[in-house]
């Protein structure tokens, strides 16, 4: 697109990715969000930061929405967001209390003259020319794995954990604090690395346990984390020292550092680790669609941008399917990635983007007059309204 | 104007619902009502740059993607650059006049862009370079081909050219066997049933070269990073969503976010209700119908210390902000969902039709829990004189107040006595809240088509007022 369409061809729709703690928001035919912020709000009456996805109800979600999305209109896109388009991007398994109430805070309040859904395990794929993978998001709350085959996503086929940036910080906390814990038992001088400390590890708040993670762990080799799991204590990676502000300072063991991130490889009793899940979902597809499947692995989502994390991901399939329980039934030789050309954390918008700024805008997006008619948003599995709402986009 | 950082102890109930400070609420005066934030259509009305004030039109705005042309935040703290020039002589030895450079840096942080390699440049206005997308000629091209794509399927749905009533069936009902029939297709060497397909070699659907999957991927490296310094946090990283560098050191300057002038417009009759001066310097507005200039504004002036069950005595100190004499009516809370039903019945059918749709009601979390006794007589409120402001004799006017009701008044400033009583059950420590509902003549002095001469209005408004919830403990 060149730089003049932007003045020549109208309004561009705002292209929206809600996400569990990151928001992404920009216009339809452009490459990168504008901005990618906190989804949270202050509220105005206890003037405290809440997250928009810890809505108590419907009401409740209203007014979080309005005030969010207020910030996103006239702190960042900087236009009106009367008689806009906009595309939302949504997990094919966001609640239908979401996309409603989405709906009624664009149409009602802001007044926007089109909404359009896109779904976005189908969509990342228009980011990399792609019909048919298997895509997995590993997002802040959950992962999502779902299989796309020559455009049509196999919805039987869907897994879902609670594996996520949410799990593995809650075991960055429970880690620190332990190591904590086991040094003040020692008795202090146990140890050359660590020394007690003044501090209580479960009132640190999130975003410094979110930080602490961002800026000092990794995602370890598969031989490590093995290790690890049978009990072997490798070599520790050095430590690092977090400054808390001031003077305070955290010290991070390494081990600390190196372990965190194995709660989403961990294969416990239920089998459910990331790379259980990929496989569980390849093996409810067809058999003629496993090798492609297998072969054009998509993996989005910030989780994913921990370093070395897709590589531990691909050698934990690798090693995993030639477990006793998959090698008899899968009959996959080899698993291959795609690098994708923007950020893992921003893939989903691209593909938002993509389709925003196409006629797929104008001939599936829910009009204000339809949704004033309707009343309600018409939802995907919904067959009754399916002829009026074909978000399913078929790609291929 | 202390209500601008006391505590809202007086609420007033907007035509919407909200309840509002009267420093938060404007007053339409085409549609006499109550308007506030939540109930306005917010606009979009000038771009500014907050730290050099350059002002522009939107679509000029636009075209620079909301950010200055010549300011830059600092990608380490967020700060605002600095230019900085240095003096020194050609590196190549030839010439031996000294040139000026210049470089980028933050005064709060000590972020240098030549920290990140920038190279120094030969004007203070600087030709920085920009960071540009990679794969843009590949996005580009994706782009075009779903535009096609797009573009042939709005064309067939357009015709209604469906080859047959089969592939109808097959499209809509995708998601349930759109998969089999596909791999059934493949195998019996069909193309593609969905719309526009790629195999379907149309000659003008652009050619892409999809991504193509790896073996390896990029392992984690050796040495695992320790010095916290250089890695970057996630609002730093955030801030530059195309960027988003990992390290110190890939940091990259980026050009000033705007910052807007927001107009206001009234959703019903859609007149402004606030519209500021263009000029991002200029703190003064074009219209500015705030309701301060407009409604009674109600004060706590004095109180009795509070008991459960026990009536005490509050004193409110009513002002008329206008030019005009009105006389004010108390009487219990309105529901304002029947007034509002009254007022939309008095709307011809026509006018009806191109009223937007209701907002939702906002969520109240207020619990009336004192009752209050009301004066039964109006209480007269002259016009406001900024001359009389500064006469302390001139108090010339003789009204015959109840003195159990107007306990004092000056020029168009009057003190009403009530009477509050807070319900039994009432816990120490919570906060007490009564209610009552104020009527109030307002003199309507702007000319419309129909009416050339002033209006007179009665208008009824809903107050709440909540006193610190202390009190209440101390007397417990
Ligand atoms: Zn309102
Ligand atoms: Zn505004
Ligand atoms: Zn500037
Ligand atoms: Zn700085
Ligand atoms: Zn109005």
């Amino acid at each position: 697109m060149s730089i003049y369409d932007g003045l020549t061809a109208g309004k561009p729709a705002v292209v929206v990715d809600f996400g569990a703690r990151y928001t992404k928001f920009g216009f339809a035919g452009e490459f990168s969000p504008r901005c990618i912020i906190p989804t949270q709000v202050i509220c105005p009456s206890s003037r405290k930061l809440r997250w928009v996805f810890d809505y108590e109800d419907e009401a409740d979600l209203y007014a979080l929405l309005v005030t969010f999305i207020h910030k996103l209109y006239f702190r960042h896109a900087l236009v009106s967001p009367k008689d806009r388009d906009v595309v939302v991007i949504e997990s094919i398994l966001s609640p239908t209390k979401f996309r409603d109430t989405v709906a009624k805070v664009l149409f009602l309040h802001y007044e926007v003259s089109s909404l359009l859904y896109l779904p976005s395990h189908l969509i990342v794929l228009a980011g990399l020319g792609l019909s048919t993978a298997l895509v997995v998001d590993v997002g802040y709350s959950e992962s999502q794995v779902i299989p796309v085959y020559e455009g049509v996503p196999i919805l039987n086929a869907w897994q879902a954990q609670p594996i996520g940036s949410k799990a593995v910080e809650e075991r960055l906390r429970k880690n620190l604090k332990e190591a904590y814990e086991e040094i003040k038992n020692a008795g202090g001088d146990a140890s050359r690395v660590l020394k007690p400390i003044d501090l209580d590890l479960e009132t640190l708040p999130d975003h410094v346990i979110e930080d602490i993670k961002v800026r000092t762990c990794f995602v370890t080799t598969y031989e490590r984390g093995k290790a690890m799991a049978d009990g072997i204590r490798p070599p520790q990676p050095p430590f690092a020292d977090y400054r808390l502000g001031g003077y305070s300072v955290l010290r991070i063991p390494g081990e600390v550092r190196e372990a965190t991130y194995e709660v989403v490889f961990e294969r416990d009793n239920e089998q459910s680790s990331l790379a259980n899940l990929i496989l569980e979902s390849i093996l409810k597809c067809g058999i003629d669609t496993r090798r492609a499947l297998a072969e054009n692995l998509v993996i989005v989502g910030g989780t994913s941008m921990a370093p070395g994390f897709k590589s531990r991901l691909i050698s934990e399939l690798r090693r995993l399917v030639k477990d006793n329980f998959y090698k008899p039934k899968l009959y996959i030789s080899n698993f291959k990635m795609h690098v994708p050309l923007v950020k893992e954390n921003v893939a989903s918008w691209l593909g938002g983007s993509i389709f925003g700024a196409t006629d797929m805008l104008p001939l599936r997006a829910l009009t204000k007059e339809k949704y004033f008619t309707l009343k309600t948003v018409p939802d995907w599995c919904n067959l009754a309204t399916n002829e009026l709402y074909l978000s399913k986009l078929t790609l291929s | 104007m202390s209500y601008l950082i006391q505590k809202e102890y007086v609420k007033y109930e907007c035509t919407c619902g909200s309840l509002k400070p009267i420093s938060k609420l404007y007053f339409c005066r085409h549609c006499l009502e109550l308007r506030c934030g939540y109930c306005v259509c917010h606009e979009v009305d000038s771009h500014y740059c907050s730290n050099c004030m350059e002002h522009l039109p939107s679509a000029e705005a636009k075209f620079r993607k909301n950010r200055c042309n010549t300011c830059f935040d600092c990608p380490n703290c967020f700060h605002t650059l600095s230019v900085r020039a240095t003096t020194r002589s050609a590196e190549d030895g030839n010439t031996k006049t000294p040139t000026k450079h210049y470089y980028l840096a933050c005064f709060f942080c000590r972020w240098t862009s030549r920290d990140v390699g920038i190279p120094d440049q030969t004007t203070g206005t600087g030709n920085w370079p920009v960071k540009e997308l990679p794969f843009q000629e590949t996005l580009n091209s994706y782009l075009e081909y779903y535009k096609v794509l797009a573009m042939r399927e709005r064309n067939l749905k357009e015709k209604k050219t469906y080859s047959s009533p089969l592939i109808r069936g097959y499209s809509s009902f995708s998601e349930k066997f759109g998969l089999t029939s596909m791999i059934a297709r493949k195998r019996a060497g069909l193309p593609p049933l969905s719309l526009g397909g790629k195999e379907n070699t149309q000659s003008s659907l652009p050619k892409i070269v999809p991504s193509v999957a790896v073996d390896d991927v990029e392992p984690l490296p050796d040495t695992y990073f320790t010095d916290l310094t250089k890695i970057t946090t996630l609002s730093q990283r955030h801030s530059y969503p195309m960027l988003q560098a990992e390290t110190i050191t890939s940091l990259h300057p980026q050009h000033r976010h705007f910052y807007i002038k927001c107009s206001l417009r009234c959703r019903r009759c859609e007149h402004n209700v606030s519209k500021p001066e263009y000029n991002p310097g200029s703190i003064k507005f074009k219209i500015q119908l705030a309701a301060y200039y407009h409604m009674p504004e109600v004060r706590i002036m004095t109180f009795e210390p509070l008991k459960i069950g026990k009536p005490s005595e509050i004193i409110l100190k009513i002002t008329n902000p206008t030019q005009h004499l009105t006389s004010l009516q108390f009487g219990s809370l309105i529901n304002s969902e029947e007034r509002k039903n009254l007022k939309t019945e008095e709307i011809s059918e026509t006018k009806k039709e191109k009223l937007p749709l209701e907002l939702p009601r906002p969520i109240r979390n207020l619990q009336i829990n004192t009752d209050v006794e009301l004066p039964q007589c109006s209480v007269i409120l002259p016009p406001r004189d900024d001359a009389a402001e500064y006469d302390d004799s001139a108090d010339t006017h003789n009204f015959q107040d109840d003195t159990k009701v107007v306990v004092w008044r000056k020029g168009n400033k009057v003190a009403v006595k009530m009477k509050i009583t807070p319900q039994n059950g009432m816990e120490g420590g919570e906060e007490s809240i009564f209610g009552f509902s104020m009527e109030y003549g307002y003199v309507n002095t702007m000319p419309t088509l129909e009416q050339k001469q002033p209006l007179r209005a009665e208008i009824q408004v809903n107050l709440f007022i909540s006193r610190a919830t202390y009190h209440l403990r101390r007397i417990n």
